[in-house]
């Protein structure tokens, strides 16, 4: 479910709401979006290959398994057709985990006196809580229409079941007998070599990113996300060994959200390459680049106050751009790494392009025509200014993932992620407001490896902290976050 | 002079003795119960295999004779005959005619000359199923010369021709020169056998083998029968 | 706080592992596919070119990615095998489809290099060109421990094949001739679409129903199970494919003879474009009947000793 981050009102407010609205968002944000795409036991089934031959551990790929999903889900043995199967079989994999876990994190708190029912004070506490949970649940049915059409529908839901389409796309492939020619449409995940709907973590703050997430503070771009389905169409062209990997995506900024409620004329582009290298007895190191630039709307026209869906214009850009590396030391241990260099145009830093309306009442509902609100959006209106000596927010950021696979069967895994601001948006905000570090570790146990179904036991613990975003302290200073979750659950598709 | 004349003495000895000395091992190899009717083979897919059955073949897994004799069973020494490394210097034959291999089983020594030749008018293709040697297959046309092989490990392995799915045969390949395949009533002799223990072993491609044990002490004739339990299909 | 939660992070920990090791214990539940052979050797080498393969340093990687099908034992026993058609290779009885040595000999380690890297058409045994080139080499000495063939045999010689003519209507010509003479139709059909008289009784060498090779579906991008090019289809039929009907004619067909059918094969691929189908246009798309222009040969010696040895 897409929860739309809070943003400012026309009237100023202390920017403490804001930061903390933000920081809130995320984290809802993150906590509400489910597991989407992994190991796919109907592949398993259909080809008669166990897990471990196209996941280095489900659900992450190998290499063998990045080529499948490059051929557009395709063994390329002409096999792939449906009418090659047994009628009776059905693309459809699910995949849930029921979790115990334990979420650790300061918030301001009031306080009471005794005798007095109304709060007299706030104050801040590490309030920790434990239970039983439940992730989300995916239903993925992928595979081949016919030879060389593929598709996959993902229609995903919260732990409350609220369901969403994740991901619907159709892809032509192999055109002209070409693997140097692959055309995708629909909403899909973008084309990164470390794919976050593969990730092998499953924590609110763990189990996606940040890299790929990564908003300044006070930013209204939520559309440079890396890490989520967008809508739009995606050409892919790829080695025949799958050494060499080229990808082109034409994307709608509306950050995967349906029925053109952003802009009118708002497009991204997601550009990758990789190249893959024989290391001898090491295996196959692979390094890439990839860059996400695009603009959004910041101007939307209203009526009677309440933004126009679908009338955004007033374009701003956008940018991310990075590197990536996977490099293996031998059978049992490799590191993949990710760079990112982000940069938003000076309105979004500023608050603007995010068209969401926080005084309806009801967190996270679009702006849209039949909702009544006074004021919706910061709204970049003509003859809107900026504040003077407004800047870009820039940053850098990097996550590197080690992982020692000691057999298909059981992965220790440990990533450290750093989003470090070079520049902040307003002159004068302290220069560490917003940085993120994110550091993980966990293992995933699978007891038995055929190809039928998968079963992972998983254990993780999370520690994130950022800069700046926690509740005010009593001298009205920001404090930091650092919250933690400890994880342990089951983890399994059929 | 002496010495040679005494050297010749006892050669002639040796020699007169192991003649005068070997027994022969003899019998029936019969069958109990009902066995499975041999069933006609069409052969209509391949016309000139066909014209030249009056009647059509029948089926050659299990061949019976008069008073319940078993065909087609290799009896042969399996331990105590201490001339089995000699490898016979005559191929054996195996014959394609009529699109049946002739002879049904076909017995021969490891390393002993196999010859395979096609005296029909259709392309055959020879595919020994070994799983001990080694397993070809070889394309043998009409009129091409005959194909020479041989096998050096003990295996009894089944022969087909997969153009003609009906062709079955078997070779026996056996480290010994002791063998005969029971005929007419399932009769079989091994003669030349000297003094001695032996093992004799009785095999039919589909209801299994027999063993039996057999002294020889001088040149008799011993008479060891099998018996096969007939299986229902 | 910290120390609390390190503690139930790793009685957590050993919880959940314990857990997990006993399914492990109990055994996994598999479909009774019969008594395991014991493996035949302990470690064996292979060698491509420059490489060096080693058996020991597979065996991660055979688990990963063979062991469902080829099985524990590389005796086509894994747990998919049932219902796999084709059935995978069985290493532990070494008859290989694809070599470039004569039927019943054992490939080269070159020749199942090949087809690991290649995958096999039309069945599930992937194209693994994913694999670095050292892992496929250890893959290869790996096979090799399932069969005591490769500790006493030594690999056949591989077939000689003499340079490719060019392609003419008389070379098609005479592969059409070919191909009627050796009855090659008997099995593939007259216009090679696996439709002959004996096609639908055809077994392989395990007695699974199999059917020969449908040449008129071979489009621009297909391939056969031993390879695609013209090389790959005249080694098919000189060396045979062994386990399965298809027996080698290398007895029957003299080097310079077979390029012919190969030529005429390739005009059976219908929706191929290969420049014998050019050739066959070009010609008006009929091929005219063979005419035998060698000099009638001096007596044949009546009975040939070596395998080898052709007409």
């Amino acid at each position: 479910m897409r929860m739309w981050a809070q943003s400012h009102l026309c009237q100023k407010r202390p920017r403490v709401w804001s930061v903390l609205a933000v920081a809130f968002a995320l984290i809802f944000l993150i906590a509400a979006s489910s597991q989407s795409a992994t190991a796919l036991p109907a592949f398993a089934r259909k080809y008669g290959l166990r897990c471990s031959a196209c996941h280095e551990s489900w659900p992450a790929l190998n290499n063998f398994g990045l080529k499948f999903r490059d051929n557009g889900y395709q063994l390329m043995n002409d096999r792939d057709a449906p009418i090659w199967q047994n009628p009776g079989y059905w693309p459809v994999t699910f995949r849930i985990t029921p979790i115990w876990h334990r979420v650790s994190s300061n918030q301001t708190v009031d306080v009471y006196t005794p005798g007095n029912p109304v709060p007299t004070g706030s104050t801040i506490e590490r309030i920790t809580s434990s239970g039983f949970d439940l992730s989300g649940l995916d239903f993925h049915t992928g595979g081949t229409l016919e030879k060389n059409i593929s598709f996959y529908v993902l229609p995903s839901s919260d732990p409350t079941a609220a369901f969403h389409f994740e991901s619907v796309m159709a892809r032509i492939d192999n055109i002209a007998g070409s693997p140097w020619l692959n055309i995708k449409v629909g909403r899909f995940e973008l084309n990164n070599l470390l794919s976050e709907k593969r990730i092998l973590t499953l924590t609110a703050n763990g189990g996606i990113y940040q890299t790929y997430h990564f908003i300044p503070v006070g930013d209204g771009n939520i559309y440079g996300q890396m890490g989520d389905n967008q809508f739009g169409t995606e050409y892919v062209g790829h080695s025949v060994d799958d050494r060499t990997r080229v990808s082109a995506a034409l994307l709608s900024s509306n950050d995967g959200n349906v029925n053109l409620v952003t802009g009118g004329n708002n497009y991204s582009g997601f550009f990758t390459f990789d190249q893959g290298v024989d290391v001898g007895r090491l295996g196959v190191d692979r390094l890439g680049a990839y860059a996400f630039v695009g603009e959004a709307a910041t101007y939307y026209r209203t009526n009677g106050g309440v933004p126009i869906p679908g009338s955004g214009i007033g374009n701003k850009g956008f940018s991310r751009v990075g590197f990536t590396g996977q490099f293996y030391f031998g059978p049992h241990f490799d590191v993949n790494v990710v760079t990112q260099h982000g940069e938003d145009n000076p309105w979004f830093g500023q608050g603007y392009g995010n068209p969401v309306s926080p005084s309806n009442g009801s967190e996270g509902a679009t702006c849209t025509s039949s909702v009544p609100a006074p004021g919706c959006t910061l709204n970049n209106s003509p003859g809107t200014t900026l504040p003077a000596g407004s800047r870009s927010p820039v940053w850098n950021g990097y996550l590197v993932e080690a992982r020692y696979v000691y057999s298909p069967q059981l992965i220790f895994l440990g990533r450290y992620e750093a989003e470090r601001m070079s520049q902040q948006a307003t002159p004068g905000t302290p220069s560490n407001l917003g940085n993120v570090s994110n550091y993980v570790i966990g293992y995933r146990y699978n007891p038995y490896m055929t190809s039928r179904s998968g079963f992972a036991y998983h254990g993780e613990f999370n520690l994130f902290h950022q800069d700046g975003t926690g509740p005010n302290n009593s001298a009205g200073n920001a404090t930091n976050i650092n919250s933690s979750e400890l994880l342990f659950g089951i983890d399994f598709d059929f | 002079m002496r010495a040679k004349q005494l050297l010749l003495t006892v050669l002639v000895l040796l020699v007169c003795s192991s003649l005068m000395f070997a027994g022969t091992v003899s019998g029936r190899v019969t069958y109990t119960g009902t066995p499975v009717k041999a069933k006609p083979i069409d052969m209509s897919k391949e016309p000139s295999c066909a014209k030249q059955h009056a009647t059509p073949v029948t089926t050659e897994t299990v061949v019976t004779g008069p008073n319940n004799g078993l065909e087609n069973v290799v009896v042969y020494i399996s331990s105590g005959a201490p001339d089995d490394s000699q490898v016979p210097s005559q191929a054996v034959t195996f014959e394609q005619k009529g699109c049946q291999y002739i002879p049904h089983v076909l017995v021969m020594h490891t390393n002993q000359e196999l010859k395979i030749v096609n005296d029909d008018q259709t392309s055959h293709n020879i595919h020994p199923l070994a799983k001990v040697n080694r397993e070809w297959n070889k394309s043998q046309p009409p009129g091409t010369p005959p194909i020479v092989d041989k096998y050096e490990k003990p295996e009894f392995i089944s022969v087909k021709c997969n153009v003609h799915p009906w062709m079955h045969g078997e070779f026996a390949v056996l480290t010994t020169n002791h063998y005969d395949v029971s005929k007419g009533g399932g009769d079989f002799k091994l003669p030349n056998l000297p003094p001695g223990k032996y093992t004799i072993t009785a095999w039919h491609e589909d209801y299994g083998t027999q063993t039996a044990d057999v002294t020889i002490t001088g040149n008799e004739t011993k008479e060891q029968n099998f018996t096969f339990k007939a299986k229902a299909y | 706080m910290r120390l609390i939660s390190a503690i139930l992070f790793i009685a957590m920990l050993e919880f959940a592992v314990a857990a997990g090791l006993t399914p492990l214990a109990c055994g996994q539940d598999v479909p009774d596919v019969g008594p395991k052979p014991p493996l035949a050797v302990k470690a064996m080498e292979s060698h491509i070119g420059d490489l060096t393969g080693h058996s020991a340093d597979a065996k991660n990687n055979y688990r990963r990615y063979c062991v469902g099908c080829h099985g524990e034992y590389g005796d086509s026993n894994g747990e998919n095998a049932i219902w796999l058609d084709p059935k995978p290779r069985d290493f532990s009885i070494a008859t290989f489809k694809c070599r470039s040595t004569p039927t019943g000999t054992l490939p080269t380690d070159e020749d199942l290099f090949k087809s690991i890297g290649r995958g096999f058409t039309n069945s599930n045994m992937p194209i693994w060109n994913t694999l670095g080139r050292q892992e496929r080499a250890d893959l290869v000495a790996y096979i090799k421990i399932f069969s005591p063939r490769w500790s006493n045999e030594k690999a056949g010689e591989p077939i000689k094949i003499p340079p490719e003519p060019p392609v003419t209507i008389e070379s098609i010509a005479h592969g059409k001739a070919l191909f009627t003479k050796l009855e090659c139709w008997k099995c593939h059909g007259p216009h090679g679409e696996g439709d002959g008289p004996s096609a639908a009784t055809l077994t392989d060498s395990k007695d699974n129903p199999i059917r020969p090779y449908n040449f008129a579906l071979g489009r621009d991008d297909s391939r056969f199970k031993c390879g695609s090019t013209n090389q790959d289809i005249y080694k098919i039929f000189m060396t045979g494919v062994d386990g399965t009907p298809m027996p080698s004619f290398a007895d029957v067909i003299q080097p310079n003879d077979a390029w012919d059918l190969v030529h005429f094969l390739r005009t059976l691929q219908v929706h191929r474009h290969s420049k014998e189908n050019e050739v066959l246009s070009a010609a008006h798309g009929v091929i005219p009947p063979y005419v035998d222009k060698t000099p009638a040969p001096t007596a044949a010696p009546a009975d040939n000793k070596t395998p080898g040895g052709g007409q």
